[in-house]
């Protein structure tokens, strides 16, 4: 069932119940409110005018073309996010996210769904931004917990490779760390699942009018999808990070000062 | 043949010159102490040997080899430091030292040796000759004073017999009795080549061989 666009202007008159509370308090936000909705909104007017031409095309180059504008604003999000070792994060993001994606996504649409065709954006685009938006997220926790168990144990770290530790083995605690810090959320998400909340693709699936029977199927193989990407994106990240960030001796190079 | 000859033209650190035309060369079994003034480039200088300051201008060789052409980890498991401080994972003490026993170059040349009769009785013969005892493998790192913890540390190290032992300032934190015991137990006991940085003055004295830092430049002097 379509929304009437009058019916959805008047879903915007709840918004005054906490322009209420915020000029009682004199909370100073109502202006930020304000902006915060209306760029929702012209937001939202746009990439649905651009999806609907993508899913009307249904062409591989389109939508290869989106995806790529996808990963980029990914890419672009992370790199404005941490606020260090800059200079090398660039390589890092891009490999680890376009690891993911060469591995997850062909998967999901050549083995498990077989849409026809098998690049129809219907299907990839919604999942590839699930798929990506968490592994963003879960790397930039993941790059930061390794740098942070990293410089704040430094000695821990020359202790090691003095006594006759390989790279790998020197950074393994810190990795091991990040690893299991970003993680451990995304499986209590995992498992907590349906219970409290319905996930945003089940809502839209079932709003959309399809059987909460073949929305869970979906979500299903969603949660697979995502959990598998964020492990893959943050394995590949660090390790690229190693990579980048010690030279041939195992000693740190490009030390901001 | 020499163990080790360096032949330096130059020696920096931070991007600051500390030493320069630097000849210096050590046997199996010599023991040398540097000695110098703050500032002056003694860890620097040992730091070199271990790879863990690769900014030098000429060529180091361990066995007639440059040591830039050893894997990192094969040098630094033949080349081991002791650190002023040492850092002790929260376990107890033989965990400890079982840590380094965790890397692949170890257990490579020393296959199954941690746990073994004779590693116990290696291990044994250290800590008697350190003024400690078996009891201590089963207390927690934590209960240990500064003293206990730099002369596990030094156990950590020791298990493996490298040919190499660098130690830079262990004895600083230390009080005179431990710091003496220490020094006599590796000049004694130990029977590889060892480098030294020490303030205190027993060392000092006990040590015959030294490297004088003085003005950019290191002398050789045999008591």
């Amino acid at each position: 069932m379509d929304i009437q666009l009058s019916a959805l202007a008047l879903s915007a008159v709840l918004l005054l119940i906490p322009i209420l509370i915020f000029s009682e308090l004199k909370i100073p936000l109502i202006r930020t409110l304000l902006i915060s909705f209306v760029r929702m909104a012209v937001q939202l007017a746009i990439i649905g005018l651009v999806l609907q031409f993508i899913f009307q095309q249904v062409n591989l180059w389109l939508t290869l073309a989106w995806m790529t504008v996808m990963i980029t604003a990914a890419v672009w999000t992370v790199l404005n996010r941490l606020k260090f070792q800059r200079n090398i994060l660039l390589p890092v993001l891009v490999f680890s996210l376009l690891s993911t994606t060469l591995l997850i996504m062909p998967w999901i649409v050549i083995v498990v769904i077989k849409p026809s065709p098998v690049y129809s954006p219907t299907f990839l685009i919604p999942i590839y931004g699930m798929v990506l938006g968490n592994s963003m997220n879960s790397c930039a926790l993941a790059l930061e917990r390794f740098e942070s168990n990293l410089s704040d144990n430094w000695k821990a770290y020359y202790t090691r490779i003095i006594m006759g530790a390989n790279q790998q083995e020197a950074v393994l605690p810190a990795f091991r760390k990040a690893l299991q810090t970003s993680l451990m959320p995304q499986l209590l998400t995992v498992a907590s699942i349906g219970v409290v909340s319905l996930p945003g693709m089940m809502t839209g699936q079932i709003l959309g009018g399809a059987s909460p029977l073949v929305a869970i199927k979906y979500q299903m193989m969603i949660m697979i999808s995502i959990f598998t990407g964020v492990s893959i994106t943050d394995y590949t990240a660090i390790r690229m990070y190693i990579r980048k960030r010690f030279n041939q001796y195992y000693l740190p190079q490009n030390k901001e000062k | 043949m020499e163990l080790l000859k360096i032949d330096l033209e130059s020696l920096s650190f931070d991007g600051k010159e500390l030493l320069r035309e630097v000849h210096l060369t050590l046997k199996k079994g010599d023991k040398v102490l540097i000695k110098g003034a703050t500032g002056s480039g003694k860890t620097s200088l040992m730091h070199t040997i271990n790879l863990m300051n690769p900014n030098y201008i000429g060529t180091i060789t361990f066995h007639g080899r440059d040591i830039r052409q050893y894997a990192p980890d094969e040098l630094r498991s033949r080349i081991m430091e002791v650190m002023q401080e040492p850092w002790l994972d929260n376990t107890n003490c033989l965990e400890a030292l079982q840590e380094p026993w965790t890397y692949a170059i170890h257990t490579k040349k020393h296959p199954a040796s941690f746990g073994t009769e004779t590693w116990k009785q290696k291990v044994n013969n250290y800590l008697e000759a350190f003024g400690l005892d078996e009891t201590y493998l089963n207390k927690p790192v934590s209960q240990l004073s500064g003293g206990e913890k730099q002369r596990l540390a030094l156990i950590r190290v020791l298990q493996f017999e490298p040919e190499v032992l660098l130690l830079d300032e262990i004895s600083s934190a230390l009080d005179q009795n431990t710091s003496s015991i220490i020094s006599s137990c590796i000049l004694n006991n130990f029977s590889g080549t060892v480098i030294a940085i020490s303030h205190d003055p027993h060392w000092q004295n006990s040590w015959k061989k030294t490297w004088q830092i003085e003005n950019k430049k290191v002398h050789l002097s045999e008591v």
